[in-house]
């Protein structure tokens, strides 16, 4: 199982390193679509990871989606992966969103989908859209586009087997934690090039404090969002998710503002990679619930054990 | 450079068992809690050392053969975290079943580990750390208290200061400089000092919440026979910096203010408004995350990993969480009356200081990450 897990985020980081660069992030945020780099990734079969026959699941959609967000991949592959996961796979992309009356919100990339599905919080009924037409065209503010898609009469209304909201954030869960390690990485790459006073910037102890806190950060984000995956389908789903978001969107604050400062003013152009993924690790925090809104249902679910029943259910997440 | 993943461990079935054995104890002995904060060194407590000793819960992972019970990193988890977390009293065998039991265990000769590790484990025999000096403190390589060698032993003056309960334990495992001229890492040797006979002078000294804990420990030509060396004269660095990596990540900590949060949730009860569920999320959050990162560095322990980096990744973030949480629940509990939130909140304020400063400061594990990140 683990083994599996490894061999496909190993073929993931080797893909997206060759394929994502630069010029392929800007294409996106212009609003081009990256067909090739969606062929490329049907063509190895990651779009059906966690699909029913696949051999794999949650714990493998997830764990590609974390090389993903580190790599800040410029297309709808949470979105792909869980619609195909839950709705049976196509070749297309899909979008996923939540219904707000007749239309269905934000759904990334809506105007290039094939697929769009909208999810209404605490249900597992969700509608299907196979025709998307698009109301309004928007971007989150890494730019990665979030249009507003129209809930029309035919669209099909499905049950899923989980619990979609929940898919949701943690796919934005996992995503953070990979963008969080690249950005420590990218900062003490820079750190390590970059001179000053006649020595890499590395040297000077205020700089390595500033990339040790990070890397606490990463580590916690990290562990945090495997507990969530390990999670999924358990009775501490809701809980674990929770924590996870709630510390992941908690690291993405320290270690994005600490990115940017040791990068100076070169890491604040557009021409640097560096915003790529600071951009989307400030709006995946807020996607699908942000620290405080997961904060408060974690804090609901303390709040009933009592104060005597806080210890027993902090161990017991196992 | 450390790739800084911590593994995905949980605790085994078998150390969820024991669990139950832990807390079934601890109910039987409740008059011995809770001690109002959880913090490890604040209660001393030799008739409850002992009790855990007779459950065979002190040097769990030692062998037999020397009164240990050959359990796993696991258990000892088990154990330590459910005291912990309960409030009670195990500051006297803490640092013998931590630190000193291993270390003589490892660099011991085969007489000392017969004559000194049973009784550890009995719960009876409590050891300090005899590192820090007027002039050492995150220096540790600088230490000036020096042994002559002599006729069947060696003689030591100087002067040894924050020594926890040196004034209550037994013995302490001293790092001095055994060879005269000496510099930095060479040269030093670690002695077991006996603290009530051998004539060193303890003098407690009051922290600034009242306790008296600490100590300033000083020697006027004290004699230390050869057999108390441990190890090899000379070998003292070496084996001083293994002795840290056991210190770092264990559930000491992040859990020193845990009864605050206990009491938060007390405090807040079954109304709470939607700002306060945050904040006890917020904390939730951040200690079931903590707690995960631990088991994972006992796991990695236990698999016999190289964990230096990840038990100082842990220590950082968990020591800076048990000193801001208290905060962030005074806050949080800011329109509720409750004395029982008001005590542990104070008492646990008052200790907090040192959370981050104890066992290697802040700035020296930033250093000691920055280095597992290439950085140095
Ligand atoms: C409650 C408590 C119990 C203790 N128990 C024991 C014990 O049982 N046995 C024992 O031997 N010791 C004990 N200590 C001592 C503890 O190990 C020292 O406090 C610690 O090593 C720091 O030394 P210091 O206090 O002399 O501070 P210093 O080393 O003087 O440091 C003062 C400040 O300067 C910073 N600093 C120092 N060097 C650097 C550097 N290179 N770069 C950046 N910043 C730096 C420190 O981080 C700190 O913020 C205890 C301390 C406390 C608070």
């Amino acid at each position: 199982m683990s083994e599996q897990r490894d061999l496909i985020v190993d073929t993931a980081e080797r893909l997206f390193g060759d394929l994502v660069d630069k010029a392929m992030l800007d294409s996106a945020e212009r609003g081009d679509w990256q067909q090739g780099l969606h062929a490329s990734l049907v063509e190895n079969g990651f779009h059906e990871l966690g699909s029913a026959g696949s051999g794999t699941g949650a714990d493998e959609l997830f764990a590609f989606l974390e090389v993903a967000g580190q790599h800040a991949a410029p297309l709808p592959l949470a979105d792909t992966l869980i619609a195909n996961a839950w709705l049976g796979t196509i070749e297309g992309a899909s979008g996923i969103g939540e219904v707000d009356g007749d239309v269905v919100r934000d759904v990334p990339w809506g105007r290039a989908v094939r697929r769009v599905v909208g999810i209404t919080q605490g249900s597992r009924e969700v509608v299907v859209i196979t025709a998307p037409e698009v109301v309004r065209q928007g971007a989150n503010m890494a730019g990665e586009p979030r249009d507003d898609i129209a809930l029309t009469a035919d669209a099909q209304r499905l049950q899923v087997p989980v619990d979609p909201g929940h898919w949701l954030a943690l796919s934005r869960v996992a995503l953070m934690a990979g963008g969080l390690r690249s950005a420590l990485a990218q900062a003490i790459r820079y750190a390590t090039e970059r001179e000053q006073f006649g020595r890499p910037i590395s040297k000077f102890q205020a700089i390595q404090h500033t990339l040790a806190v990070m890397a606490a950060e990463v580590a916690a984000a990290g562990r945090a969002a495997d507990a969530a995956v390990s999670a999924v389908g358990s009775e501490r789903e809701e809980a674990e998710l929770a924590a996870a978001k709630s510390r992941c969107g908690e690291a993405v604050a320290v270690v994005a503002e600490a990115a940017h400062q040791v990068h100076g003013a070169i890491g604040f152009t557009h021409e640097h990679r560096l915003h790529h993924t600071t951009r989307r690790l400030w709006a995946w925090r807020d996607e699908f619930g942000n620290e405080v809104a997961w904060q408060r249902k974690l804090g609901a679910i303390v709040v009933a054990q009592g104060a005597d029943g806080v210890w027993d259910f902090v161990t017991s997440g196992r | 450079m450390s790739s800084l993943k911590l593994d995905r461990v949980g605790l085994p079935e078998s150390s969820e068992a024991l669990r139950t054995e832990v807390r079934g104890f601890l109910e039987a002995n409740r008059d011995s809690l809770p001690h109002p904060n959880s913090d490890f060194s604040s209660g001393h407590d030799p008739e409850f050392s002992a009790k855990l000793g007779a459950q065979g819960w002190i040097g769990m992972t030692w062998p037999k053969a020397y009164g240990g019970g050959e359990r796993t990193f696991f258990d000892r988890y088990v154990v330590t975290e459910e005291l912990l977390a309960a409030g009670a009293p195990v500051s006297a065998h803490w640092i013998a079943d931590r630190q000193s039991g291993p270390l003589l265990l490892r660099f011991g000769s085969e007489a000392q580990r017969a004559e000194y590790l049973p009784a550890i484990a009995r719960g009876e025999s409590y050891f300090s750390i005899g590192m820090s000096e007027p002039n050492t403190g995150s220096d540790l390589a600088s230490v000036r208290t020096a042994a002559r060698k002599v006729d069947g032993g060696w003689v030591i003056n100087g002067t040894k200061i924050w020594t926890t309960d040196a004034h209550r334990n037994h013995f302490m495992i001293t790092l001095v400089r055994t060879e005269p001229g000496s510099e930095r890492h060479a040269g030093l040797s670690q002695l077991i000092v006996d603290l009530r006979n051998d004539g060193a002078q303890v003098r407690p000294i009051r922290n600034m919440s009242g306790g008296e804990d600490f100590n300033e420990v000083v020697f006027v030509d004290v004699f230390v026979p050869d057999d108390r060396v441990v190890g090899e004269p000379g070998n003292g660095w070496q084996q001083v910096t293994s002795e840290l990596a056991y210190e770092r990540s264990g559930p000491e900590r992040f859990l020193s203010a845990f009864r605050v949060f206990v009491e938060l949730v007390r405090a807040v009860g079954d109304n709470p408004t939607d700002s306060e569920l945050a904040a006890v999320g917020r904390i939730a959050a951040q200690l079931m995350t903590l707690r995960r990162m631990s088991v994972s560095v006992a796991g990695m322990l236990e698999a016999g990993k190289e964990v230096a980096v990840e038990a100082a990744l842990v220590k950082e973030l968990g020591n800076n969480f048990e000193k801001l949480m208290p905060d962030m629940a005074r806050l949080a509990a800011s329109d509720r009356r409750s004395s029982a939130f008001r005590r542990c909140y104070e008492e646990t304020m008052l200790l907090s200081p040192s959370f981050t400063l104890r066992g290697g400061t802040r700035e020296i594990l930033r250093g000691v990450i920055a280095r597992g990140l290439g950085l140095r």
